[in-house]
């Protein structure tokens, strides 16, 4: 009988142990690579990809997106639940989910540290204290009430001061936490769940001063354990990460079914760490796929025809060898702008204002740019064509739009022969009085600059437009950009959060010298963004969004180009992995099988 | 001697201080604002002006001047403006991969080359010497890339000798494992130029009277050319392997991107993409520090390779 007990024990251990998800699995260590060097992992210093991708794998926002569905869909994360938003859409409140607490650290003095709302509002206000410098800062700057009265007293005072009370952050208990905006945003959920804006802990950031970039204590998934700066970063599974499983439903994509199938109930995470190697190199990279070095090999897009058919389809041998590719369109879109101001420094700009004439200069540009070449030869058929200026993937998007400024230089050329602008003997045409007409397209030093700016001489020769090209770096072209300072430019914008507003905002008329690098300034447009920005996401805004695009197209402000496509290669023992749009960290949610030859 | 010494040390000062102004102004004029690329994809002028006060570029040209001067005075540069880590651990850390590197293959490549240049020197004219002249030109012809593509494929993928690509963390696994390629190229690509400037050096020696001298009093010919030879001819060799040196501080950039070698070469170049001046700054006073200080070790080490050598 003295045995029974300890049969009973037993036995309800052995049952907890295979009803207990198993706990992350410290051989499995995931190798991957980033084809540029990191520059920290503060969280408010950073603005590259590489340190948001891991910051992201370390630190928890409040909220986050749902892994399978797309568009992407916003979930909470160390919230308990989706925040409650008053109805003028001002005042946001959440709760944190109590027991969740941040990986040991000696700043915590050996004691472990709990996860607080207090701990949100101190990570969102460093965003805005000048010290930090954020890049990011323009995700809360005059959103929140009281919090802009702060910096300007930091300005004066030369330190911002994190315990002064301020309506926009209000701390009624512990796990509480009210979050009171200027003005009505429905879509502010978006920068709760931005992946910077996770949680620090004000004792870490005290503790390590200066050192914060090399020093991130978070409460994610994973923790810092070696850092060699700009070689090798290695995490390690946190082993305090809260209770979690895999227990995402399906999405529209068919392989998501096999992924649900293989991952449904896994405790997260499920590997034991990732080692990530930096090689800028492309060949470095691709030989180290090859030789099974590295399990996920994001970019290597100039080497899509060697892997990858016509159809976007993995070659025959690469697929026999067991290799996979998930293949997705990146929520961005790329796009020349034509600077609007009637003026450069005080010159006439041939490109800039609304009359007629110049309305049909761009129109003609716009309609005899070869986009075909760009995605067929720059972009090496790695891009789709953009057809509206939220891309897909992105709350907003309309898939049924059909940009309405066609490829056509015979159409082009009769605009501008109506319009005035007569082709001299040489070949190229004048301004309606008679002046010369010459545009100038500003780019960097670098071989791909080099080749759009080819594709925009053979596009504007075929209409008899003269370009000259200004070729500065990079950082002076910013600097004269946002002294509006440039006539014509390629420019960039990948989604910081799936919703349209990001988008949408690069043409609101305040936001010139800053995000509006056309110098757009349109009463029409204005107005309606304004309205777009009391809205949440529905038919409503969409119809405004609709609206504002056909404004933009009237006026040609931009010659909207493409989205590309990443493509992301994975061994054979890679389980569960499916491109996020706007999650980098996806090894929270994959698994690792047997490695061939082990 | 010490006068000698003393006087070369002064002039290391108008020497250093015409680069310091170069390199000031070169940044200032050539590189860019870099609050520009700091302040990130959406910035107003507030923000760009409060980061230029933070470095210190807001300030007039002069002031900054003198700043860089007490930085090279004080030996300390501060913080990179990136990524926040101080400079000296910059070089602490990222020397000793470079060095791991280089060294090697500076003592490999110049024993074999002076080797290789002492045989064809000594078989002149023959068919050996003529083509192995053909294979330098045309080895010197190639560029670096094609020789680290080819390697990396051929030696690292194809025949898996070495790894590809890779870093470790103990200097045993990183000498024997990760550097036996990058090194391997290296010393291939320095191979050709210098087998070809040391024969000329080695035919220079080889046609003196004193070796005909020793030959014709029946010295062999292995001493003759080992010793006697070897040792005049190591003169200009010493110098050229001492104008390497320096080199050293800066790294092999493209071998470091490659290999993901984490040296100061590698951070060099991240240094000028992102315009972060402290990392340049202190690279080319180092740099140009070292640069005088093995030219004037070279010409002590003249001395006592010939005491002929007045030093004056």
């Amino acid at each position: 009988m003295k045995g029974l007990p300890r049969c009973i024990g037993i036995a309800a251990l052995f049952l907890i142990w295979i009803a207990a998800p198993a706990q992350a699995d410290n051989g499995k260590i995931l190798r991957v690579t980033f084809q540029a060097a990191e520059t920290g992992f503060d969280p408010v210093r950073i603005s590259d990809y590489y340190s948001g991708t891991v910051i992201e794998a370390i630190f928890d926002p409040l909220l986050t997106y749902d892994y399978l569905a797309r568009p992407a869909k916003l979930v909470p994360n160390v919230a308990a639940s989706m925040p409650s938003i008053s109805k003028d859409g001002r005042t946001y409140t959440l709760q944190v989910k109590p027991g969740i607490f941040f990986s040991d650290d000696t700043a915590f003095k050996g004691a472990r540290r709990e996860l607080t709302a207090a701990d949100y509002a101190y990570s969102f206000k460093r965003f805005m204290d000048p010290a930090n410098r954020s890049p990011y800062a323009f995700l809360f700057e005059g959103k929140i009430a009281g919090l802009d009265d702060l910096v300007a007293q930091a300005k004066k005072t030369g330190r911002f001061d994190y315990d002064a009370r301020i309506a926009g952050f209000e701390l009624p208990d512990r796990f509480t936490l009210r979050i009171r905006l200027n003005q009505t945003d429905f879509n502010f959920s978006h920068v709760l769940a931005f992946p910077l804006a996770g949680a620090v802990a004000r004792e870490a950031i005290e503790t390590y001063g200066n050192e914060t970039n090399s020093h991130p204590v978070g409460t994610g998934p994973f923790r810092l354990k070696s850092y060699v700066r700009s070689s090798k970063i290695t995490l390690e599974a946190n082993p305090g990460y809260r209770d979690r499983t895999w227990d995402f439903a399906a999405g529209d994509n068919p392989a998501d079914t096999a992924i649900v199938a293989q991952m449904k109930g896994k405790r997260l995470p499920a590997i034991g760490g990732v080692e990530i190697s930096i090689m800028e190199e492309t060949q470095s990279r691709w030989l180290a796929f090859l030789g099974r070095q590295t399990d996920i090999e994001y970019q290597l897009s100039e080497l899509a025809g060697i892997f990858m058919g016509a159809d976007g389809k993995l070659k025959p041998d690469f697929a026999k060898r067991g290799f996979s590719l998930d293949r997705s369109v990146d929520p961005e879109i790329t796009y020349t702008y034509f600077n609007m101001q009637e003026s450069i420094g005080g010159k006439p700009n041939p490109v800039g204002g609304f009359s007629r004439e110049k309305i049909a200069l761009r129109r003609a540009v716009a309609m005899a740019y070869k986009l075909e070449d760009q995605i067929r030869i720059i972009r090496n058929g790695q891009a789709i064509r953009a057809q509206y200026p939220i891309p897909p993937g992105v709350a907003g998007h309309d898939p049924a739009y059909r940009r309405g400024i066609p490829h056509d230089p015979r159409v082009a050329n009769a605009l501008l022969d109506r319009f005035g602008y007569r082709k001299a003997s040489d070949g190229y045409r004048s301004l309606p009085d008679g002046k010369p007409l010459v545009l100038r397209y500003s780019s960097p030093p670098t071989e791909v600059a080099r080749q759009f700016d080819e594709l925009i001489k053979r596009s504007l020769d075929s209409i008899g437009v003269r370009v000259e090209f200004h070729k500065d770096r990079f950082p002076e072209l910013i600097k004269l950009e946002n002294e509006c300072r440039l006539m014509m430019r390629g420019a960039a914008w990948i989604a910081d959060y799936p919703d349209g507003d990001n988008f949408m905002q690069l043409l609101y008329g305040p936001n010139s010298k800053q995000s509006n690098n056309a110098c757009y300034q349109s009463r029409e447009y204005d107005k309606r963004y304004e309205r777009s920005r009391t809205l949440p996401d529905g038919p409503e805004r969409n119809r405004l969004y609709r609206e504002m695009t056909r404004i933009m197209e009237t006026d040609t402000v931009w010659m909207l180009a493409d989205s590309r496509y990443r493509n992301v290669l994975l061994q054979p023992h890679v389980m569960g992995y499916r491109k996020h749009p706007v999650l980098h960290a996806e090894w929270l949610y994959i698994d690792l099988g047997q490695r061939p030859g082990t | 001697m010490l006068s000698y010494i003393v006087r070369r040390v002064l002039e290391f000062i108008p020497t250093l201080l015409g680069v310091v102004l170069l390199v000031f102004v070169l940044f200032n004029i050539v590189g860019g604002d870099p609050a520009y690329l700091l302040a990130g994809k959406v910035s107003n002028p507030a923000q760009i002006e409060n980061i230029r006060r933070q470095l210190g570029i807001d300030q007039p040209y002069p002031v900054q001047f003198l700043i860089f001067i007490r930085q090279i005075v004080t030996g300390d540069f501060g913080v990179s403006w990136s990524t926040n880590e101080r400079i000296s651990a910059i070089f602490a850390t990222r020397l000793g991969p470079s060095l791991t590197v280089l060294v090697p293959m500076m003592v490999i490549g110049t024993v074999l080359s002076m080797a290789a240049a002492m045989l064809v020197a000594y078989m002149r004219g023959s068919l050996t010497d003529r083509a192995i002249m053909v294979a330098c030109t045309v080895g010197q012809s190639i560029s670096i890339l094609v020789y680290i593509i080819v390697f990396q494929y051929v030696v690292g993928y194809q025949l898996g000798w070495f790894p590809v690509q890779g870093w470790g963390n103990g200097f045993t696994e990183n000498l024997l494992r990760y550097s036996a390629l990058p090194v391997l190229v290296l010393v291939v690509v320095t191979l050709a130029p210098d087998i070809r400037l040391y024969r000329s050096f080695f035919l220079e020696e080889i046609n003196q009277d004193y070796v005909r001298t020793a030959r014709a009093k029946g010295m062999g010919e292995a001493r003759t050319m080992g010793i006697h030879v070897l040792r005049n001819a190591a003169i200009p060799v010493l110098t050229n392997v001492m104008i390497q040196l320096p080199g050293l501080l800066a790294g092999a950039f493209l071998v470091e991107r490659f290999f993901s070698i984490p040296g100061i070469g590698r951070e060099v170049i991240l240094a000028v993409e992102r315009s972060d001046f402290p990392l340049i700054k202190a690279v080319t006073v180092y740099v140009a520090i070292a640069t005088m200080v093995v030219n004037l070790a070279t010409d002590l080490l003249y001395k006592a390779l010939d005491p002929r050598v007045q030093l004056r």
